[in-house]
Parts: C-alpha cells; sequence; structure tokens
C-alpha cells in the first residue's frame, strides 16, 4: 500500500508536543545557564541585602524586607527566563539556519506560538521554584494564595515568552536580541518593583512603572506570596491578560506571514 | 596563409629571493596586530561590549540607590551612592576584562580560527600580552564611560588619582589573565558560564563592592579579605573618596603578586600549548 497523506485533524498535537519538547530539552541541556544562575543571581543579591546592608531588620512596604524582596526575586528569575528561552532560540535557529525545521514542519502559525510559549513558561516556572527553593534560608514565604502566585508567573511568563517571540522575528542578528534584552528589557524588569515599593520613585518614575507590564506581574506574585498589594489585584489580573491578549495577536500575525522568517 | 604575428619574447625576469622576514627579540609589528585585533573585536559590537554594560551599571546603581533610600543612608562619613559609584565602576571593568579576553580565545577555539592566532610568528609571551592588553583596554573604555556617565548623577571627589589608575589597570590585567586562563581551559560554553557564575560573579558581588566590610561579622571579614577582589575594590574607591577598609599598600602589593602569577600561568598555558594545539 503506498504511504498515505498525513491527517491532522484540527490540531496538529503530536507536532506542538514535539516542539514544546524541543524546546523544553534546549533550555534544560544547559541546565548551567538556565537554572543554576538565575539561582546564584537571586542568592547573591539576597545575600548583600541581607547580611551586608543589615537590611532584613527592617520594613519595607509594611512587611519584612525579606518577605517584600523575595517575591520580587522570584519574579525576576520568572520573566528573564521566560525571554531568554524564547528569544535566544528562535535567534539562534535563524542564524543557523536551523529555523527551517520548524517553518516547514506542518505546524500552523497557532501551532508554533503554542510550543514556544508554554515551552518557555514551563521552563520560567521551574526557575520561579528552583529561585524559591534557593531562598529559603533567607525567608522564603510560605505562598498564602498558592494559584494567585502560579496564576500570576504562568500569565508573566507566557506575555514575555509572546514579546520575546516578536523580538526574536525581528531580530537578524545576535546584537538585535542583545540590545532589545539589555537597554529594554531587563531595565523594565529591574525597575518593576521588584527591590522596592512604588512609593520610593518620583512621580514622574511611579507614573512610568504603571505603564509597565512587568510591574503587574511582579505585584502578583508578591501579592499570591505575602498578601501585599500595591495595585487591585484584579486588575493587576485584567492588565497582564490584556496585554498578553494584544502580543498573542501580533505574534501569530507574524508568524502567519513569516515575517523576517521566510524571506 | 600567412604566419602568426611574431611575439616578441618577453625577457627573462629577474626576481630576488624573497628575505626571510626578520623579526627582532620582540615582534612588534604581530602583537600590535593582535592587539588591534583584539580591540577592534570588540568595537566592533561596542552596543553589547560597552554601552550594554554602561546600562547595566547605571541599573545597579538605580536599584541600590532607591532601594536603600538614597542619600539618607552613609558608609563610615561618606554618603552611601559616593560609596556605591567608584564600586560599580569597578565590577563593571573586571566582568568586561573577563569576558573579552575568555570569548574571544573561547569562540576561537570552538570556530576553529584560533589557529590564525598560534600560525603567526608570536611567541607565548606575545600571545599572552597581545590578549591581556585587548582586555585591559576594554575594561578601562567600560570603566570611563560609565565613570563619566556616573558623574552626572553622583558627585564623585578625586582623593588619589594614582590609586585610581593603578587599580583600574591592575584590576582589569588580573581578570583579563585570568580571562584567558578560562578561555583556553573551557571546552564548551556551560563550562565557561560556569566560571561566570559560581566564581567571578560571587566573587565580585561579594567584594565589599556595595557595603563596608566592617559592618560584617568578624568570619566573614576573614573571608572577605581573602578574596582579592576586595583589594581592587577597596583600593580603587580609596582612590576616589579617601577612605579604606585595607591598607591601601597591601593592596597595591597583593594586586601585583596576582597578576604576576597569572601572568605565569597564562604564559605556560600558551607555551604548552594545552588545549590549544592538541
Amino acid at each position: 500500500m503506498p504511504p498515505q497523506p498525513r491527517e491532522f485533524r484540527y490540531v496538529n498535537f503530536r507536532g506542538v508536543w514535539t516542539l514544546y519538547y524541543r524546546e523544553l530539552k534546549r533550555a534544560l541541556k544547559i541546565w548551567v545557564i538556565t537554572l543554576a544562575s538565575p539561582a546564584i543571581s537571586a542568592i547573591l543579591f539576597a545575600a548583600i541585602f541581607s547580611l551586608a546592608l543589615g537590611r532584613f531588620g527592617e520594613t519595607m512596604g509594611g512587611m519584612a524586607f525579606a518577605t517584600f524582596l523575595i517575591p520580587g526575586l522570584i519574579a525576576a528569575a520568572v520573566l528573564q527566563r521566560a525571554f531568554e528561552a524564547t528569544a535566544f532560540s528562535l535567534v539562534f535557529d535563524k542564524m543557523e539556519g536551523t529555523i527551517d525545521d520548524t517553518v516547514r514542519a506542518p505546524l500552523a502559525p497557532a501551532e508554533l506560538v503554542l510550543g514556544y510559549t508554554l515551552a518557555s513558561a514551563t521552563g520560567a516556572l521551574l526557575v520561579g521554584i528552583i529561585v524559591g527553593l534557593a531562598l529559603v534560608p533567607f525567608g522564603t514565604p510560605l505562598p498564602s494564595g498558592p494559584w494567585v502566585t502560579v496564576f500570576f508567573a504562568f500569565a508573566g511568563s507566557v506575555m514575555i515568552s509572546l514579546f520575546a517571540q516578536i523580538s526574536g522575528l525581528w531580530a537578524r542578528k545576535w546584537d538585535h536580541i542583545s540590545a532589545v534584552q539589555t537597554f529594554a528589557f531587563i531595565p523594565f524588569v529591574f525597575l518593576a518593583g521588584v527591590f522596592f515599593p512604588l512609593d520610593r520613585l518620583p512621580p514622574v518614575g511611579q507614573l512610568i512603572v504603571r505603564f509597565n507590564p512587568m510591574f503587574y506581574v511582579v505585584d502578583g506574585v508578591r501579592f499570591g506570596m505575602t498578601g501585599h498589594t500595591e495595585t487591585a489585584p484584579v486588575w493587576a489580573a485584567g492588565i497582564v491578560i490584556a496585554v498578553t491578549a494584544a502580543l498573542a495577536v501580533i505574534c501569530l500575525h507574524l508568524f502567519a506571514t513569516g515575517y523576517r522568517l521566510k524571506d | 596563409m600567412s604566419e602568426p604575428p611574431a611575439v616578441s619574447p618577453r625577457p627573462p625576469a629577474t626576481y630576488s629571493e624573497p628575505a626571510a622576514p626578520h623579526i627582532g627579540s620582540v615582534n612588534w609589528r604581530g602583537l600590535w596586530t593582535l592587539y588591534l585585533k583584539e580591540v577592534q573585536r570588540f568595537l566592533k559590537v561596542f552596543s553589547q561590549t560597552v554601552a550594554g554594560p554602561v546600562v547595566s551599571t547605571l541599573l545597579f546603581y538605580a536599584i541600590f540607590s532607591l532601594a536603600l533610600g538614597g542619600a539618607v543612608r552613609t558608609v563610615g562619613d561618606v554618603p552611601f551612592v559616593q560609596f556605591l559609584a567608584p564600586g560599580l565602576i569597578m565590577m563593571a571593568m573586571v566582568q568586561n576584562a573577563f569576558a573579552n579576553t575568555s570569548s574571544s580565545l573561547m569562540i576561537a577555539k570552538i570556530q576553529g580560527n584560533i589557529v590564525d592566532v598560534l600560525m603567526p610568528p608570536l611567541t607565548a609571551g606575545e600571545l599572552a600580552v597581545g590578549f591581556a592588553a585587548g582586555g585591559v583596554t576594554r575594561g578601562v573604555v567600560v570603566g570611563l564611560v560609565t565613570a563619566i556617565v556616573m558623574l552626572l548623577f553622583v558627585p564623585i571627589g578625586l582623593a588619589n588619582p594614582a590609586l585610581i589608575v593603578f587599580h583600574a589597570v591592575a584590576a582589569s590585567l588580573m581578570l583579563s589573565l585570568l580571562g584567558i586562563v578560562a578561555g583556553i581551559w573551557a571546552q564548551k560554553f556551560d563550562q565557561m558560564a560556569a566560571i561566570t557564575n559560581f566564581i567571578i560573579m560571587p566573587l565580585s558581588f561579594l567584594s565589599g563592592t556595595f557595603y563596608s566590610i566592617e559592618r560584617l561579622p568578624a568570619a566573614w571579614q576573614v573571608v572577605s579579605r581573602v578574596n582579592p577582589f576586595f583589594y581592587m575594590i577597596d583600593g580603587f574607591r580609596a582612590g576616589f573618596i579617601g577612605r579604606a577598609d585595607a591598607d591601601p599598600l597591601l593592596g597595591v602589593i597583593v594586586m601585583l603578586v596576582i597578576d604576576l602569577v597569572l601572568f605565569f600561568v597564562a604564559y605556560r598555558l600558551f607555551a604548552t600549548g594545552y588545549r590549544l594545539k592538541a
């Protein structure tokens, strides 16, 4: 019997799973860079603030400083991993020419976006858990609302992974993606209320931070872990979901048209 | 049928034998070429190698001054921001000096173009000096740009310029040499990342950039005094604010000794061809 054409029905589940699996495996294979390094930098930050500056006796945002800082460090690590996982993978494939393997596979734009996004979110949540465990000696608070914490960490990684897909498609060289990361992404993560409450900033700075969607992710994760929030959590969740939806539309459009992917 | 036009015979060429290139006791031209290659390598992507580190350093400055309450806090009798700024400049310098030599060797090894460096008539000493000088240049350039930008935010004093220059060069040299050793040793990017994350980052973060070691418990003070990064940052900072945790002379001696030892190690690695010519 001659080989029959394959049928995928509505969703090529096998294909999405394969892309997801490859992306996750790619990240975990270099675990020193992807898992250990975020944990080390979080420990270093916590060590500097606690041992050396004696800040842990003080309070910030109405709670012990460690309790304030640690959820922020976890959220920052999650967001950074979500960005790197997707952006570096895409740019690497584009530079090496192996992007063909992905583009030629029978995957619809939505399936590509789904595979990249879920793999990135899985890795990011894993990093969040590892950083949280690494910071236990400094007093990681036991999440008072575990599901709220997971929701914000997951929604935040999905949002950032979509942003990273757009950046990765746009970038033609390593320089481009590293410029997006160094000059736009990292400053916005670190100034999103990770290290200090909003009222430490001058009014203009506060306004800018309120336009930074990552602020709501950090605040949401902190709310889930400690119950402390600087916004209304429902409002924060709404903003994160709205931004994610907008980014998803852009991302689908870019994959569908093959922007800087098939030219 | 006519004869083809006669071609006048070309006169026999007279070439002189190519003379053997004469290289004195030091191959200055080769050394300069290697140095230039190393400098142009990072300048070509200056947005990653100079502008990026400057922005990250300013970000650290913003985080720490905001989180710690800005000018209210003092270390000894020095405002915290003035204490912090020199340490951050030094951290940027040494991290970039290390990144320059380690990534240059690493990438050349992985891509195979390391032969372009090994084949020319350069001795082990010339290779070590050329690579190290490239790293020092990147460190100093990043330090200078960071310092100039920081001057817009922090009034940085000047207590002892000689101490500043010495530590800027000695520390960049130390990390450049360390980068050579790491770049020759590492065979994969993971191994390089492990050195950066598990050795360089902790040593530079826990070096007293963000605090005076007087604040630490006694046991941790001893640990800090064994960390060479402590001496470079302490000495460099003393050049700006005129206040040091350790004896400045001790710092100078420590840096000189470490630089000499590391230079010898780098020299031996190039001379034996360890993981380069294997």
